[in-house]
């Protein structure tokens, strides 16, 4: 028995979504919308609920969470394609980016997507309902990252992200000037995982991600998206706009 | 013969001894060159050829050259002979990584943020004002930039200082709970999310004696015990040069029993 929760085909929900698809695994989706706080109902307590907002994959009892490790899962697990590079030192690039894209750019993208859609639509909610569901949010941590999204201006955040973006970008940038894929001359999730936190800069951040200024990561996403499992993952939207769907990112580094 | 592996390190302790702990679990033999992070030596021209990051540990092997610590301890576990240091179950390979992007991202920069308010920026801040800022300045990442100022001139808030014990609190009493049903990170078998988070936590009997001791946490004090006795461990941190790494030795079993003697 193999069941995703899992959201819109973007972010963080958009990595398994592709990587089943390339396995060509049949599994049970179960789509879930976690800015309406609808909860996962298996139990993540054991993973500290940090990660609540999904995806989850649930695997003959076993929940996987965090979404670059649960890449890592459907690789090794799983039957089809392996999506891991055969040599030792790609495969350590592979998780040098998986590392890279969830501490340093999964936060700032999320941010900026956020406060382009999220934030907006969550302040047209009724407001008493909409803080007593952010305030019942376990632990801190995500509350915190709820609850910062209700300040009217998101002025700051969307500056300090954008600052934040150029080294991470400018560093796939020169990964993919010199090969293929990131991880080296083979395909592997590094790539379904840099896909799905970039795929909406060209709109959220046409100055930092353009055809002009990252010509290797415009083409690098053109490339993606002819992938079969790439459409085939796109094409499960049921809002018909998976671009806009954000949830907040993990927290930033606490060190400045 | 040369040695086919150059790590750059400093203390075995947190990153650097990360590597230094695999390699030394596989049997492989490495050049070590050793780094002060306390005098710089990182952000030194020499060393910025090698990683011009300027971030600690380095591991070069070949012409393949190594700067994130956990996927270079993968790595280590991949590409040479010895005994296994990952689980062959997808499912425990995918806990060990859980475990150790815990230790890296949650645990690691609260229990550093006490270690530098307390220990580190005390000890840095003896020296030449001037000399320090032009260190300061020569760090290449501006987010290293950022947390040595917060670390030498002691800029924590006490709001972050605060959280961060919460934190360090709120993790041990994770780890303790998962300890006390696993022998080890991943079951009964030892990993690199054992390796990993001995090098994050050898010293919290020491550091955060009123979190962890034998009383309130002793499955992490059996947990930290049972790796030090490992030869690998022994070699390890016998490789250290200062009061830091010399902090291990309190998990002698013998000093635990002299310590409740005398209590």
């Amino acid at each position: 028995m193999l069941e995703l929760y899992h959201w819109e085909p973007n972010i963080f929900f958009l990595k398994p979504l592709v990587a089943l698809a390339e396995k060509g695994t049949p599994y049970s989706a179960r789509y879930f919308d976690p800015t309406h706080f609808e909860q996962i109902p298996v139990n993540t307590e054991a993973l500290l609920k940090l990660e609540r907002e999904g995806p989850v994959l649930v695997h003959e009892g076993a929940i996987i969470s965090s979404s670059f490790f649960l890449l890592e899962y459907i690789a090794e697990a799983l039957p089809g394609p392996p999506l891991l590079p055969a040599e030792p030192f790609e495969r350590y690039r592979m998780h040098a980016w998986g590392q890279m894209i969830a501490l340093s750019l999964a936060g700032p993208v999320t941010t900026l997507g956020c406060a382009c859609y999220l934030a907006p639509a969550l302040r047209s909610r009724p407001a008493q309902q909409l803080q007593q569901q952010i305030a019942a949010i376990e632990p801190f941590e995500r509350r915190a990252a709820w609850a910062a999204l209700l300040e009217p201006d998101q002025t700051a955040a969307v500056a300090a992200a954008r600052s934040h973006l150029g080294r991470p970008i400018a560093r796939i940038e020169a990964a993919l000037a010199s090969a293929p894929w990131l991880a080296g001359a083979e395909y592997s999730i590094a790539d379904i995982d840099a896909f799905a936190m970039l795929a909406t800069l060209p709109e959220l951040a046409p100055d930092l991600v353009s055809q002009d200024s990252t010509p290797h990561v415009t083409a690098f996403l053109q490339r993606m998206r002819s992938r079969p499992a790439v459409r085939a993952a796109l094409a499960l939207s049921r809002t018909g706009r998976p671009e806009q769907a954000f949830v907040p990112g993990p927290e930033a580094s606490r060190w400045g | 013969m040369t040695a086919m592996v150059t790590l750059y390190h400093w203390e075995p302790n947190a990153n650097s001894g990360k590597p230094m702990l695999a390699l030394a679990e596989k049997g492989v033999e490495y050049e070590s060159r050793y780094l002060d992070l306390l005098r710089f030596d990182q952000h030194q021209p020499e060393y910025l050829r090698i990683n011009p990051d300027g971030t600690i540990p380095a591991m070069v092997h070949g012409e393949r050259v190594l700067t994130e610590s956990t996927p270079m301890m993968e790595y280590i576990d991949e590409a040479f002979p010895g005994p296994p240091l990952r689980p062959s179950d997808p499912r425990e390979r995918w806990r060990m990584r859980w475990w150790m992007r815990f230790f890296d991202a949650y645990f690691a920069p609260s229990l550093s943020m006490i270690g530098w308010s307390v220990f580190i920026g005390p000890a840095v801040r003896q020296r030449d004002p001037s000399e320090l800022r032009s260190a300061i300045e020569r760090i290449p990442l501006e987010s290293r930039r950022i947390a040595w100022r917060k670390a030498l001139y002691n800029e924590f808030s006490e709001q972050e200082l605060t959280e961060s014990r919460r934190r360090v609190l709120f993790a041990t009493g994770v780890l303790e709970a998962h300890l006390s049903q696993h022998s080890y990170i991943c079951g009964e078998h030892y990993s690199l999310g054992d390796v990993n988070g001995f090098n994050l936590g050898y010293a919290l009997p020491l550091s955060q004696p009123e979190r962890c001791n034998d009383q309130k946490t002793p499955h992490i004090m059996e947990w930290l015990r049972k790796i030090y006795e490992r030869p690998a461990t022994r070699a390890t941190w016998a490789k250290g040069r200062t009061q830091m790494a010399a902090r291990v030795t309190m998990l002698e079993r013998g000093a635990a029993k002299r310590d409740s003697g005398n209590a």
